[in-house]
């Protein structure tokens, strides 16, 4: 499959952000016009005080200069103020248009990826889509731009101290690249020491959360104490092993700093030297004059700007670079190789569909073969309209398996399935909205308990009240939504009240049977994990549930297999009556 | 914001050396930049003068002078991040310590969010830019901003009057950023960034339910849509980002060129030599770099306002957390009494119900007998099992083990004679050995492989390549439910206790698993009374005696 192309900016994007760059590189650049105006009015002040000895002349000469460069100085710091936030303004809308458009990729991914397949956890994808993600934002938006006024501003600079001396031009081209060197060396090592760091807080992070959430256990077990201990010598050894790293770190930025401030002070000791005349090389011919050595001397820093502005954002680049690895990693997963997609494109025969009645189920000599096993092979099944299967057999026997593949969730080896007449994998999602599904681990979505009832609903604006609650008796979880704090509006989730695994049950039930257009019903162990009484409730209503639709329900419990309706052993199967398994 | 001083305040507290040394040493790198640029502006327009007039200049002190300032702006520039960030750390590692505690503390289990629990991690992080972004720099920036007016006052009136009107124009902007601390937008990025997470989480969890209940792609978009919450808030953010960034930078912009105007005209009027004035004008270029690093404090300042709220309701409240009430004086049983547990007329409410769990309940509890406590889901079961556990403590009546007060046991006196067997143990992401050295510290390999044993999970675990030192969870040992409950059990097994709690323990096993469990652990229970809270037969079967709850009981 290569490498999954996730978090690299379109050429439109890239175009936005090299113009971000030349905005920011063209404000820095109005600072040598600054700079000049400065040298210029200082230095006019300077001959008048003291070159030309009659001062009164020398106030009318200077202040004029002098209005026309504070002028000037004013409207180029607004031009530059100006072109400053237009380069980092499209810069960020860049950033945010590549974020969207990864986060739209994995999003797209999950929700193409086949229920049924191997997937990340929900955790770590979660993570993904908001924090990797969120770490591409300040690599392009800070990062990219950097490059560019990197290769630009320097380099003009130095041109424009070179036009009035080559010495002090040679002493920036000289400290400035030593730079980087010092810098790569001690920063390699402090990249390796910082990947190890990161992975230690992660590893810090999760020890805690991992203990707060055991904190009942520690307590019954009086390990309370121990794990406060615990708890602090780690975090000690992670402060530790952080200050190590960091101040490899601070070690280049002060090599930096360093340099930086040799720099300045070569070129001050140099045109300071020029000026009282114990230097007169490294101007083009005539001595240094002033002006123009307080123009180079103001410049200096700003040649050194840029470098430190890269060296600052070069943290955003390398977590920028490992998000991008992890995103295309994930997104890899997502679409593991020769797996099924959900859907197919082919629209035919979906309005066959739409035949009045229920359906029958047609297995024909269906072979499914699942991370290279055979799950199961040649296998034959009719099921009549309206009629009721019971799949029993071991647990790995496949019962899962053939429902997902009634579902469309898995892709045939060979043979096929038409429910309906039509193709599961063809009618896609318009199949799915005619099934009533009850999972072995039914999942309630963040949001009110109605809103989740409500998700059953092929047209929730028509459910009523009272239809809720006819849902809920049929499950059996009247008492139950009765007994909540806030009823039907009590928040379900995580964050919210937190229900049983048999409440979640009944309540999904509940869901399955607000579908009451639904023609076919098809349930994976509905009792798993259930007590007695919960499991009565639920038998109860997957009977009343299963008597107006064609019916397959997977199971081991001795209760479910009571029910009306035949039942299909997946471990003994006769050839002739419904298949082989190999 | 009231969090915000809190944690500063807590900060300053921890280790109040430490944090003004910090502040203290940061001033030298920011002093000396201003300086090194003044002086080398002096030093050139006095040789560029010496060379005109041809007066004599000491070239020696100047010289000094910019070397040191360029060595102390370098070095105080390493020893100010060394020890900030430090500083920073150390206080960071105390707070976890202090959350931990205090959530370790009694009555405050459950209570909490699992939202709140899995960004406190990401918060405490959050926190190291109070200090370092904003404590730091303000402070310096204040400080600088000072010695400077006191410097300009001493020079002339109008050098004063631009200077101080350029740092109130700074203050002013400033204070305007934080009165008008967008925390409204702040929160709405961050309940969208939740949004995100959590339908995210929904959408790939729930992939199953949801193509067929609300479908797939609808379920994307919603978490698209909380996308684009999200960037309108962080758009509106970045936009105050930018505008407070540009303000201060075009403060600084217009500084240095009113100081060019006063300086000129201050010097053709003979206040001051011209390579003074030159050094003002540098020194009045060099200062809006130090003024700016407060920007971005100030810019994260509303979304660190929301993190230091959530850490702040975490933390203990100032003082030592309260111990719990211990009394040591437990009689040293000669002989085992008769009556191992009993309830005497308890009650007990939870707090914002609406009515009792438990009324007038009491029961007794014979040495080495095993009771049954049944019942359906609600009736008041698992507040029993939490009772006798002293995880909660009754609002009325007694508990007496082994007929002493349940509450005058010392802790580790209690947790060494009770031991619980729960439906959902906690197995921590450790190796086997530090999960089931939780129930006794100081077992040697032996103990543990004898324990494992006898929960018939030692094959198991041996079939593992690295054994006791196998790490559970994500990547590592994935054990199976029951064998999870067998873990539990052998980490029960470790212990000796008068009592267990049987809390549902085969809850979620399928039959022939919870029998192995429930068999082995008959087996081995020795002389230990037994408490059973259960809804299954086949758990019950076990017990000599049964209970059935009905609501609201009072035996």
């Amino acid at each position: 499959m290569g490498v999954v192309n996730i978090g690299q900016p379109l050429a439109k994007e890239r175009q936005c952000l090299r113009r971000a760059g030349w905005l920011a590189a063209a404000s820095d650049l109005l600072w040598i016009p600054q700079a000049g105006l400065i040298a210029f009015a200082l230095g006019v002040l300077l001959t008048s005080l003291h070159a030309v000895p009659e001062e009164t002349f020398a106030i009318a000469s200077v202040s004029g200069p002098a209005l026309v460069c504070v002028t000037g100085l004013v409207l180029l710091a607004i031009l530059r103020v100006v072109l400053q936030g237009l380069g980092a303004d499209m810069a960020r809308q860049a950033a945010q248009s590549l974020q969207s458009r990864a986060r739209a990729q994995l999003l797209t991914a999950a929700a193409q990826a086949s229920p049924a397949a191997d997937f990340p956890s929900s955790g770590a994808f979660a993570a993904h889509v908001t924090e990797q993600v969120d770490h591409l934002g300040p690599y392009y938006r800070n990062f990219f731009p950097q490059v560019l006024r990197l290769k630009i501003v320097p380099l003009a600079i130095v041109l424009a101290t070179a036009w009035f001396s080559w010495l002090a031009a040679l002493i920036l081209l000289v400290c400035g690249p030593l730079i980087p060197v010092f810098m790569a060396l001690i920063g390699m090592k402090a990249k390796a020491a910082s990947a190890d760091q990161q992975e230690e807080l992660t590893r810090l992070s999760g020890t805690l959360l991992d203990r707060i959430r055991g904190l009942e256990t520690l307590e019954l077990f009086g390990a309370l104490d121990r794990t406060r201990e615990d708890i602090a010598a780690a975090g000690e050894r992670f402060r530790l092993g952080t200050m190590r790293v960091l101040r490899i770190a601070f070690l280049s930025s002060t090599v930096l700093e360093l340099f930086s401030a040799l720099g300045i002070a070569f070129c001050a000791v140099f045109v300071g030297f020029s000026l009282l005349g114990d230097l007169s090389i490294g101007a083009w011919g005539a001595p240094l004059g002033y002006a123009p050595g307080l123009f180079i001397l103001l410049l200096a820093p700003e040649f050194f700007a840029p470098l430190r502005a890269y060296a600052a954002a070069y943290h955003d680049r390398a977590a920028g670079l490992a998000a991008q690895e992890n995103l295309s990693r994930i997104l890899k997963e997502c679409r593991p190789g020769g797996s099924s997609p959900a859907r197919e494109g082919d629209e035919s025969a979906v309005t066959a569909r739409k035949c009045p009645g229920l359906p029958a189920i047609e297995v024909k000599a269906a072979t499914l073969l699942l991370g290279g096993q055979t799950v199961f092979k040649d296998f034959n099944l009719l099921i009549e309209p309206g009629e009721t299967i019971l799949l029993t057999g071991a647990s790995s026997s496949g019962k899962t398996s053939l429902i997902d593949s009634l579902l469309g969730f898995h892709r045939l080896e060979q043979g096929e399935i038409r429910i309906g007449g039509v193709s599961p994998q063809q009618a896609g999602p318009d199949l799915l909205q005619t099934i009533c599904w009850l999972g072995q681990a039914p999942r309630l979505f963040h949001g009110s308990l109605k809103a989740n009832l409500l998700k059953g609903a092929t047209r929730p604006e028509t459910v009523t009240e009272a239809d809720l609650w006819r849902a809920l008796a049929l499950a059996g979880a009247t008492d139950l939504v009765a007994r909540l704090p806030r009823g039907l509006a009590t928040p379900v989730g995580e964050d919210g009240f937190g229900l049983s695994v048999g409440e979640i049950r009944r309540i999904a039930l509940a869901r399955a049977a607000l579908r009451t257009d639904a023609a076919i019903l098809l349930a994976d162990e509905p009792t798993a994990a259930l007590d007695e009484d919960t499991a009565a409730d639920v038998i109860a209503g997957l009977a009343k549930l299963s008597r107006s639709r064609t019916t397959v329900i997977a199971t081991h419990d001795p209760a479910v297999l009571s029910l009306p309706g035949r039942i299909i052993d997946l471990n003994t199967l006769e050839p002739a009556l419904a298949g082989v398994r190999s | 914001m009231r969090a915000v001083w809190q944690i500063i305040r807590a900060q300053y507290r921890h280790d109040k050396s430490f944090f003004l040394l910090g502040v203290l040493v940061s001033m030298i790198p920011a002093a000396a930049g201003l300086l090194l640029l003044g002086v080398s502006g002096w030093f050139i327009t006095a040789a560029a003068v010496a060379g005109l007039s041809g007066s004599f200049l000491n070239i020696f002190a100047p010289s000094a002078i910019i070397r040191a300032l360029a060595i102390a702006r370098t070095g105080g520039r390493y020893g100010e991040r060394v020890l900030t960030h430090d500083a920073t750390f150390r206080f960071l590692s105390d707070l976890r310590n202090r959350i931990f505690s205090t959530m370790s503390a009694n009555g405050q289990r459950g209570a909490r969010s699992g939202k709140l629990l899995n960004r406190l991690t990401l918060d405490i992080a959050a926190l190291d830019t109070l200090y370092l972004r904003l404590v730091v720099p303000g402070v310096v920036a204040a400080v600088l901003a000072l010695s400077l007016a006191v410097w300009w006052s001493t020079i002339t009136l109008p050098v004063l009057a631009v200077g101080s009107l350029f740092i109130c124009a700074w203050l002013g902007v400033f204070a305007f950023s934080l009165s008008r601390a967008d925390r409204k937008t702040a929160r709405r990025a961050d309940a969208a960034l939740e949004a995100m997470r959590l339908r995210t989480t929904d959408l790939v969890a729930g992939r199953r339910d949801l193509a067929i209940y609300g479908g797939l792609d609808a379920a994307a978009r919603t978490v698209l849509a909380a996308e684009e919450r999200l960037q309108a808030a962080e758009t509106l953010e970045d936009r105050r980002a930018l505008k407070l960034g540009a303000a201060s930078g075009l403060i600084g912009q217009l500084f240095l060129a009113a100081s060019l105007a006063v300086v000129v005209w201050s010097a053709l009027a003979g206040h001051f030599s011209a390579a003074f004035a030159v050094a003002l004008v540098l020194v009045a270029m060099a200062l809006p770099e130090t003024i700016g690093l407060l920007v971005t404090g100030l810019n994260r300042l509303p979304r660190i306002a929301l993190a230091a709220g959530r850490s702040r309701q975490l933390m203990p409240e100032d003082g030592p957390a309260g111990p719990k009430p211990m009394v040591s004086d437990v009689k040293s049983s000669a002989g085992p009494p008769a009556v191992a547990l009993s309830f005497q007329d308890v009650g007990f409410r939870y707090p914002g119900a609406a009515r009792d769990v438990l009324n007038h309940f009491g029961f007794q509890l014979a040495n080495g007998e095993v009771l049954a406590i049944t019942g359906r889901s609600g009736c008041g079961k698992s507040t029993v099992a939490a009772l006798a556990a002293r995880l909660i403590v009754p609002g009325r009546g007694r508990i007496l083990l082994n007929g002493q007060d349940l509450e005058t046991f010392p802790d580790a006196n209690l947790r060494s004679r009770v031991s619980v067997l729960g439906q959902r143990p906690y197995l921590f992401n450790d190796t086997v050995a530090a999960n089931l050295r939780i129930a006794r510290p100081d077992a040697d390999a032996n103990w543990l492989w004898e324990a494992l044993e006898k929960a018939s999970l030692a094959d198991r675990i041996r079939s593992a390549p690295l054994g006791l030192d196998t790490v559970m969870g994500e990547g590592g040992l994935g054990l199976s439910g029951g064998e999870q409950r067998r873990l539990a059990l052998a980490r029960a097994f470790l212990t000796r206790p008068d009592l267990f709690i049987l809390d549902e323990m085969t809850e979620g096993l399928d039959a022939e698993t919870a029998a192995a469990v429930l068999e082995r652990f008959f087996a081995f229970r020795g002389e230990a009374s037994v408490l059973m809270i259960t809804h299954k037969q086949r758990e019950a079967a076990h017990a000599d005696r049964c209970l059935h709850l009905t609501e609201n009981p009072s035996i």
